[in-house]
């Protein structure tokens, strides 16, 4: 497995997603400028201009159409996937830590920060999946978050629940409708911020990564923990392989510990672990800093890293990792 | 350059190579359908630089979604606008190559794996390459006076590693009253016999071991791989009928460590290998 690096980015990664068919990688940083890559060889296809602050985040809708980016200018933008050329800007009272399209791509997410006298918020537009067309310019509906703020969140399967992750480590479930709080459960240690969330190719299930070192696979419908993944260091971001029931974490000390100890200590490394069977079955090296994000190509094909570095690493699986199978599942196969 | 393109006279076009003129590209192509491609260009030290590519084109068919080939063709746009196609050097890399085998127990492999290093490493810590012919730091295969001198002889048979304290002698041959030649069995005293010219083969007697009864049609490969599953293995000789190639039936194993060799011995007396029941024992020293 040779990966490609990819240096576009002059700071920390923030996140990397993968467009729907699996050929584009979009990645942010804290560098204002949104990068897009094909997966097939690293090339960069171009690079989207306009944001005045850190990038934290990105999303691309299903059809590969429009771009969201949320930054710490407090705006979130709309972009021409094709073009390059900013569509739409909705401003924020505070930074915007994370967007997300429903999987139809009529919805979009944005997840604003606690600061300044405003509470955190989810603020929902609806979106028209087309270049063309004119953007509303207020949300349809806007979720304050008065207990814990929101750091991530996500839409479950046909766009029913908005599911978010809290600052205090819990999860809650929302109406996507209506906005009403229907659930919320403490799933990982009080005070220990989830991470990232990240979901299953149809979205019934998802990963949560948090502070507190353990990943975590949660139903949608319930809340229900189905898995629990221990790790030794910090989480910063988990996903789901599709094709092998494997997840893969991301994480490494905290940023600002990271000076102070070699990199063999730091555990900067990509960590496999068996969906269903919870052990740990590899890892793979090569980032300098903590693994901020990482990211599954839609097909199970590989994935990509971003780091603390600022290097995004494409990786593309090779024989070992399809053939790699439990005595179990092996036995099932041949049946 | 230039002023070869606006030429008047027919005396102008002469032969001789304009030193600045760069030759054109040659393409070749090889028989075994690769092409070879030879530039020539300048580098930034104005001095010319001859590139030579061998290229090997593979056709390889894929299908792929529509909406995928259309956007392989998208113009580039922002920071990369204007760029050819392709990776362009200073944003894409290519890493080392990594190896990833998912595996059941990779927390106990990951453990081996670092003992490992770790033990050999601590073992060589202290050890300094030392010749053997005339004690210089370097490998006895490089020595300067290879060809003209033989080993010092060195005190224990096994000790490789445990003679590193020994005192620097005088340089080999040298080393006899008046300089005069002595021959190799007399030196240090005599002590040292012809047989043991091949003080290489006799150092690590002590962890070797003699198998015979061996099959005739037994492979060095074959024996190595029994006994390596005891320990480091570090040679394995099997004696061969110079004429037919086949094996005479008996053969001497090398390990590492004795303990691994006695642990062979016991194990591997009386194993049917072959058609034959292999008797081992420790190798007795030539006399």
């Amino acid at each position: 497995m040779r990966p490609i690096l990819l240096q576009g980015h002059e700071r920390s990664l923030t996140q990397i997603k993968f467009s729907h068919d699996g050929d584009l990688i979009f990645s942010t940083a804290k560098d204002q400028v949104a990068c897009v890559w094909f997966y097939a060889n690293g090339e960069r296809l171009g690079t989207y201009h306009g944001h005045q602050g850190a990038l934290w985040t990105v999303d691309v809708d299903a059809t590969t159409t429009l771009l969201a980016t949320g930054a710490a200018d407090n705006t979130a933008r709309l972009w021409d996937v094709k073009s390059g050329k900013c569509l739409k800007t909705w401003e924020f009272p505070t930074a915007v830590k994370r967007v997300e399209f429903s999987d139809d791509g009529t919805q979009l997410l944005a997840v604003t920060e606690k600061r300044m006298g405003y509470l955190g918020t989810i603020a929902v537009f609806d979106i028209k999946v087309d270049v063309e067309a004119e953007q509303s310019d207020t949300p349809r509906m806007t979720i304050t978050c008065e207990e814990s703020k929101a750091t991530v969140a996500g839409w479950s399967y046909l766009g029913k629940y908005i599911i978010a992750g809290h600052e205090d480590g819990s999860i809650s479930q929302y109406d996507s409708k209506t906005g009403e709080q229907l659930l919320n459960v403490l799933v990982h240690e009080s005070d220990m911020q989830v991470n990232d969330l990240q979901w299953a190719p149809d979205r019934t299930y998802f990963i949560s990564a948090s502070k507190d070192k353990t990943a975590k696979l949660i139903s949608a419908r319930d809340l229900q923990i189905l898995k629990t993944y221990p790790t030794d260091t910090p989480l910063n971001s988990a996903c789901i392989t599709p094709k092998k029931d494997f997840v893969i974490l991301g994480g490494g000390q905290a940023a600002m510990d990271v000076t102070t100890t070699s990199s063999r200590q730091g555990k900067f490394e990509a960590r496999f672990y068996h969906k269903v069977f919870e052990d740990e079955i590899g890892r793979v090296r090569g980032h300098f800093g903590p693994l901020n994000t990482v990211a599954v190509h839609p097909k199970g094909q590989g994935y990509a890293s971003g780091g603390e570095d600022g290097y995004v690493r494409v990786h593309h699986f090779d024989k070992p990792y399809f053939d790699f199978m439990y005595e179990v599942e092996r036995e099932h196969a041949r049946r | 350059m230039s002023k070869n393109i606006n030429r008047a006279d027919w005396a102008d076009d002469e032969e001789f190579d304009d030193p600045s003129v760069l030759p054109p590209q040659q393409i070749t192509t090889n028989k075994d359908g690769t092409k070879t491609i030879v530039t020539y260009r300048y580098n930034d030290d104005g001095k010319k630089v001859k590139t030579t590519r061998r290229i090997k084109t593979v056709v390889i068919k894929e299908r792929v979604n529509p909406r995928v080939a259309e956007r392989k063709g998208w113009a580039k746009f922002g920071l990369e606008k204007g760029h050819a196609a392709g990776p362009s050097l200073d944003t894409t890399s290519v890493g080392e190559n990594i190896i990833f085998r998912p595996s059941i127990n990779w927390k106990a492999n990951a453990k081996e794996e670092k003992l490992d290093k770790n033990s050999v490493k601590e073992q060589l810590k202290d050890k300094k390459v030392k010749c053997r012919i005339c004690s210089g730091d370097h490998f006895t295969a490089r020595c300067p006076f290879k060809d003209t001198m033989a080993p010092m002889d060195e005190a224990g048979g096994a000790g490789d590693l445990g003679s590193g304290g020994e005192g620097p002698e005088p340089a080999g041959g040298l080393s006899g009253a008046g300089g005069s030649y002595v021959p190799p069995h007399l030196r240090r005293g005599g002590a040292a016999t012809g047989d043991r010219m091949g003080g290489k083969f006799e150092r690590d007697d002590l962890a070797t071991l003699r198998v015979t009864n061996v099959s005739e049609f037994a492979e060095e490969q074959e024996l190595r791989d029994m006994f390596e599953r005891f320990g480091r293995v570090t040679r394995v000789f099997l004696a061969k009928d110079r004429e037919t190639g086949r094996a005479k039936g008996f053969a001497f194993i090398s390990f590492a460590d004795r303990t691994d060799a006695a642990r062979a011995c016991e194990k591997m007396d009386g194993f049917g290998y072959g058609h034959l029941i292999l008797r081992v024992e420790f190798a007795k020293r030539s006399q």
